[in-house]
């Protein structure tokens, strides 16, 4: 008895005696010579990710609460007039992108080159304005809905380098980038394959992949921001 | 004598316990934190600023969900406050689809070729992006309304948006704020310098009143999208 004491007294002192000694190593080991107010931000960053990721989850429940009750004040009611209304609204979210909607159309993978060659490193990875090619041919040729990455794109829609990631609608993508166009997939397709700058980026080993999809479902575009201000400072003249 | 003993063994286990939690977390962390290693502090910075603006504005957006929710319980029956809000929900959605003309503060940038080279549509869409990248509420180019699927392709000499040919001088408006729209038109190597260098001929005039026109009904096609609820 006495003995089997001892033993666990003694293994517990050598596994103290470890984890006190890896715990000394290792916040002596990140603190000196690393800049420690690049470290305070980045902790602070992570937390506000976080709490934005948190945020984002409360918005969803609060906003599918919303349209529950819209939803069920369309039913119960025979109100004529909010029925018309309810209508309306569905056809212009529709239109203004703000609807989750399905049909065919085609995906294109965009990932930089696996290694960089003898040229200059920006040749090899894509960049903001690669895109920005990609989506205008989309557009001349009859899309009816994009999406970059899932995030809906819409008037003000603009992809923004940051690094080795992109920002759209204000959330950051690392690569691949995946960009889905609903239209007519083989013309969609078409116009991708013959463009001259899918072709130069092609040339550097970036890798661009385009596929026709028969279904491809396209995210609606999520207002982060509240309505006041959106509309701050506008107003809306009667034709 | 025995009760020590057992004492001393919790203590020692205890103080075992906190410290492999301490280790678990630190190490844990320590992982969250490497992924930041290769980045210099201004960009983690500038990242955290975004970030915090981001949650703000969810937070805001929450709030004025929330408010909506309670007095859509407070007033079920009242069929007015309803029709209301339903008609103020279709505005705002023919706003950001560009169905409705508006007026607002902003700039009034027209420019023109003055050297050799021409204004081509490459030109005007770098302008167009740069101000996308500001918050920009609305925009055109000689009234033509720039929406979601808008186009702006080469036509000959001259360029043609939403299917419409444009001719120059191309008169880009913009509604949102004018100073920090200016001043990313005029970042260091950014849009203007270089349109100086094409010898262009660019005039920025800050108004109050900025009026953009819709787009017509008929553009916006949405024939081939499914609504998937």
């Amino acid at each position: 008895m006495r003995k089997g004491y001892r033993t666990v007294m003694f293994i517990g002192f050598v596994l103290f005696g470890i984890l006190i000694n890896v715990q000394l190593r290792s916040t002596l080991a990140s603190n000196p010579n690393a800049d420690t107010s690049a470290k305070e931000y980045a902790i602070e960053l992570e937390k506000e990710r976080n709490e934005g990721k948190r945020l984002m989850e409360q918005l969803a429940v609060k906003e599918a609460e919303l349209e529950q009750l819209w939803q069920n004040l369309g039913t119960n009611s025979n109100n004529q007039e909010i029925n018309e209304l309810l209508r309306k609204r569905d056809f212009e979210y529709l239109r203004a992108g703000l609807t989750t909607v399905s049909g065919r159309g085609i995906v294109i993978t965009m990932e930089d080159a696996p290694a960089k060659g003898e040229l200059d490193v920006n040749e090899y990875i894509i960049h903001d304005g690669n895109i920005n090619d990609v989506l205008e041919a989309l557009k001349e040729n009859g899309a009816q809905a994009i999406s970059i990455n899932g995030e809906r794109v819409v008037f003000n829609t603009k992809p923004v380098c940051a690094g080795p990631t992109i920002i759209v609608n204000e959330n950051r993508y690392p690569p691949p980038y995946v960009i889905e166009a609903i239209g007519d997939p083989d013309v969609l397709y078409d116009a991708i394959e013959t463009l001259p700058q899918v072709a130069f980026m092609r040339l550097t080993d970036i890798r661009i992949q385009t596929e026709k999809k028969e279904e491809i479902i396209i995210n609606r575009y999520r207002t982060y921001s509240s309505t006041e201000s959106q509309l701050k400072g506008i107003e809306v003249i009667e034709k | 004598m025995k009760l020590f003993k057992s004492i001393s063994l919790a203590v020692v286990c205890l103080i075992l316990g906190v410290m492999m939690a301490w280790q678990f977390s630190s190490v844990k962390q320590n992982q969250v934190l490497a992924q930041y290693e290769k980045k210099n502090i201004n960009e983690i910075f500038d990242e955290l600023l975004i970030e915090k603006n981001n949650n703000e504005n969810l937070k805001l957006r929450l709030q004025e969900l929330q408010l909506e929710v309670d007095t859509f319980k407070a007033g079920e029956t009242d069929v007015q406050e309803n029709i209301k809000a339903l008609e103020e929900a279709v505005l705002l959605a023919r706003i950001k689809a560009g169905l409705e003309t508006i007026k607002g503060p902003g700039l009034i940038i027209t420019i023109e070729a003055g050297g050799i080279k021409t204004v081509e549509d490459r030109h005007i869409e770098e302008l167009i992006n740069e101000l996308k990248a500001t918050d920009v509420q609305a925009v055109s180019i000689n009234d033509e309304r720039i929406v979601g699927m808008s186009e702006i392709r080469k036509a000959g000499d001259y360029i043609m948006v939403n299917g419409n040919q444009l001719v120059p001088p191309y008169t880009i408006k913009a509604i949102g704020d004018p100073d920090n729209m200016e001043r990313s038109l005029r970042l260091m190597a950014g849009v203007l310098e270089k349109f100086q260098y094409y010898e262009f001929i660019v005039n920025i005039k800050k108004e109050e009143n900025v009026i953009i026109p819709a787009i017509r009904e008929e553009y916006i096609k949405i024939d081939k999208l499914t609504p998937v609820r």
